[in-house]
């Protein structure tokens, strides 16, 4: 569905329906007590929103500038939406029901799961860092003293690799025949679901006074 | 039997040394194996061995028979032989991998391809006996060290191994961790399972094992009952000695006790016990001296308070540390050591109470001018590598800061051992000379004061004997040290002062003697006196009961 939404800010080119499709977002974020997080989340959106913003109004004009950063804004809060309230085991069931492979669909939802794991870890990079006396403040310092922080997190990153594929070997990552505890199952719900967002999207397509109405 | 070796050689590819050199090795069901060994002597990739990954993970060069369960392991692959044996390994991050503690346990289960109440069955006794009750709907990634431990442990015994390995399980446990752990492998002994632990410091657990391989080049140096292992020459091989039989060892007696009623038994047997504590108070003494403290202090820290996402973790912590001393931080895990030393260089700042570096204020001074008087040593020297060579690497401190010493360097190079690897990419070192290059990289700029983050966790006794001579040298140019660790053993033979930091307290304060003796302070800290501590004070008791 987030996909879906997706394609249809792309398709919204004006700034009346963004606001509307943005304040029913707001209203979801609100409704599922996730304002806190999301302010969080807009800390960093916000930057890129302002940057482009910016760029779309010196190369085009303002009205082009304020649509495209609140299409940017809408987008990034459907996935804010989607990331939040998806656990990774359920994309990843999704996606399995959808017929992906076992293993893809895995190694997708395991690798949202470490994202966390990761940051830590540049976490610990970065003190470590500082700590020598590199001044990495945020900002541009970050982008002058890359090496510092990419380097060994990617050499992290491929020991932890290696690791992780001899650990999921060790539980019979490869065997053939797994069974699983609770077979995932598509609901009615994930049904409807799946309808109305075929069918927006086809009127979407279909009819385009649907968007400019 | 369990397990079979029989002629094992093994390479990885590209490596010039045989890591497993003509291995032959037996172990019987429901025996437990202690492998003890240096750095690089083979211990890990023996382990792989056990459960297929070498070969058939890492390639390489291979010769000899492996025999899992009577299974051929160059004939089944990983994903039949891991019913049979199962392997915890050293890195708890990197196997876990699903989102609760639950599916975490559950997903070797689906690999068996079992029926749903077989799974249901075994989650349930697989979750009691490693102790994840409250746990089981956890995010893994979430938990202390201690609790993800026994989840690797759980969703391991949950297929029920007839052979259970873990590789250096207590490098990253405080001692009330290191006491689960042991409480949940004896149970697995009355499972019957066979137990073979990868371990440097054997006093962990020595006591609860039938049998130790020392492990040398890929070779068995020598094997048998612990008490007859040890009573040979085994100190070429890099093992860290359980600490009463390095007692007796360095005052020449004879036995090699692994407990403290062995040791008084054999004193008592040999009719040493007046003497010998006799000798051993006088070097308590000698040890104990106090520094003096009139030259005014490095680091002044005062009242300081740190909450995270509200929630108190520092509360008025008070000390001051003075030139020249070496100071043990102490304490469980999550009892705030490491939120306390990012302080000291301002990667974190209090949100009340203040910080003096030299006698000056270090409020709104930024980190990279704090860092030329204080020098970080890390747990992990991974995170900081990231030059083309090691010279650069040591380089990058003083460069950054604007101090560069050349002959200092060219002192460090020496006293760390660098000078023939200089031009090498650090990231080709083995993980001691890689904690050698960041120790280096440290004092590169002179700093006033060192942090030490855990500096033994997972080392050798090699690297434990150079560290000890280190620090007896910074202590000597005057450089104070700040040690932070779960070693209590090497904290006792080399800081003259520790701090315990409970629940964001400092709960004691003064020299390790009277620290120990301290013994509310000590179990509230989860910590426990040092085997040499316990003796003398068992003799001095004895001493009062004939009196």
């Amino acid at each position: 569905m987030v996909f879906v939404a997706a394609i249809l800010f792309m398709i919204f080119h004006q700034w009346a329906s963004l606001t509307v499709s943005l304040a029913i977002l707001m209203a979801m974020v609100l409704l599922l007590r996730l304002g806190l997080p999301w302010l969080n989340f807009f800390k960093g959106l916000g930057f890129a929103v302002l940057t482009f913003f910016v760029i779309a109004w010196l190369a085009f004009d303002f009205p082009t500038a304020v649509v495209s950063a609140l299409r940017l804004l809408a987008m990034g809060s459907a996935f804010f939406l989607f990331f939040q309230t998806t656990p990774p085991e359920a994309l990843s069931n999704a996606l399995l029901k959808m017929g992906v492979p076992y293993p893809f669909a895995f190694v997708l939802s395991a690798s949202i799961q470490f994202v966390p794991v990761l940051v830590r870890r540049l976490r610990n990079i970065r003190d470590a860092q500082r700590a020598r006396g590199i001044p990495i403040e945020g900002g541009l310092s970050l982008l002058t003293h890359l090496p510092a922080l990419a380097g060994p997190l990617l050499i992290q990153a491929f020991k932890f690799a290696d690791e992780l594929a001899e650990a999921m070997e060790a539980r019979g990552f490869g065997i053939p025949g797994r069974r699983f505890r609770h077979v995932p199952r598509f609901r009615w719900m994930d049904w409807m679901a799946v309808i109305v967002s075929v069918a927006v999207l086809v009127m979407a397509f279909w009819n385009p006074c649907f968007i400019r109405g | 039997m369990i397990l079979r070796f029989e002629g094992v050689s093994y390479r990885y590819s590209g490596a010039e040394s045989w890591t497993l050199n003509g291995l032959d090795l037996t172990v019987h069901a429901g025996e437990r194996v202690l492998i003890a060994g240096s750095s690089g002597s083979g211990k890990s990739t023996l382990c792989r061995a056990c459960i297929g990954l070498v070969p058939h993970f890492h390639h390489g060069e291979w010769i000899g028979k492996v025999f899992v369960d009577g299974l051929d392991t160059t004939r089944h692959p990983v994903y039949e032989l891991f019913r049979h044996a199962g392997l915890v390994f050293q890195n708890t991050d990197a196997q876990l991998f699903n989102q609760t503690v639950e599916s975490e346990l559950t997903y070797g289960l689906e690999s068996l391809g079992l029926s749903h109440d077989e799974i249901e069955q075994r989650l349930d006794w697989a979750s009691r006996l490693a102790e994840l009750g409250d746990l089981m709907n956890r995010p893994p990634h979430f938990l202390s060290g201690g609790e993800k431990q026994r989840v690797a442990l759980g969703s391991i015994i949950a297929l029920r191994p007839r052979l259970l390995l873990l590789d250096e399980p207590f490098t990253h446990l405080d001692p009330q961790g290191a006491d689960d752990l042991r409480r949940i492998l004896r149970i697995m002994k009355s499972e019957g399972m066979a137990l073979i632990l990868v371990e440097h410091r054997l006093h962990e657990i020595i006591q609860d094992v039938d049998r130790i391989i020392v492990l040398h080049q890929g070779k068995i140096a020598a094997q048998g009952l612990p008490g007859q292992v040890l009573a040979r020459e085994v100190s070429d091989y890099g093992l860290n000695l359980p600490p009463l039989v390095r007692l007796f060892r360095e005052m020449g007696l004879k036995g090699r006790p692994l407990s403290l009623e062995d040791a008084i038994r054999e004193l008592k047997d040999q009719n040493l016990v007046t003497p010998f504590s006799a000798r051993l108070l006088e070097e308590a003494s000698k040890f104990s001296i106090s520094l003096p403290r009139t030259s005014p202090p490095i680091v002044e820290v005062e009242n300081i308070c740190f909450s995270y996402h509200g929630l108190p973790v520092l509360r008025n912590v008070h000390f001051k540390l003075h030139r020249g001393e070496c100071v043990a931080l102490v304490g469980r895990n999550g009892a705030g050591k490491t939120t306390l030393i990012k302080h000291l260089n301002g990667l974190l700042r209090p949100h009340s109470g203040c910080l003096k570096i030299l006698g000056q204020e270090t409020r709104g001074k930024p980190v990279s001018e704090l860092s030329s008087h204080v020098g970080f040593v890390w747990q992990n020297p991974n995170d900081q590598l990231f030059q083309p060579t090691v010279r650069e690497e040591v380089w990058t401190g003083p460069k950054a800061l604007g101090f560069y010493d050349p002959s200092w360097c060219d002192e460090l190079f020496t006293r760390f051992g660098l000078v023939s690897l200089l031009e090498r990419s650090p990231f080709t070192l083995s993980e001691g000379q890689k904690k050698r290059v960041s120790f280096a990289a440290a004092l590169a700029v002179k700093p006033e004061l060192i942090v030490l983050d855990e500096p033994t966790a997972g080392q050798d006794e090699s690297f434990r004997r150079e560290l000890a001579k280190f620090i007896v040298e910074l202590q000597r140019e005057e450089c104070t040290i700040l040690l932070v660790t779960h070693d209590l053993e090497f904290a006792a033979e080399h800081a003259n002062r520790w701090l315990v930091l409970a629940e964001g307290r400092i709960i004691a304060d003064g020299p390790p003697e009277a620290v120990m003796a301290d013994s509310k302070a000590m179990i509230q800290a989860g910590l426990r006196p040092t085997q040499g501590y316990q003796l003398l004070q068992a003799l001095k008791k004895m001493k009062e009961d004939k009196a």
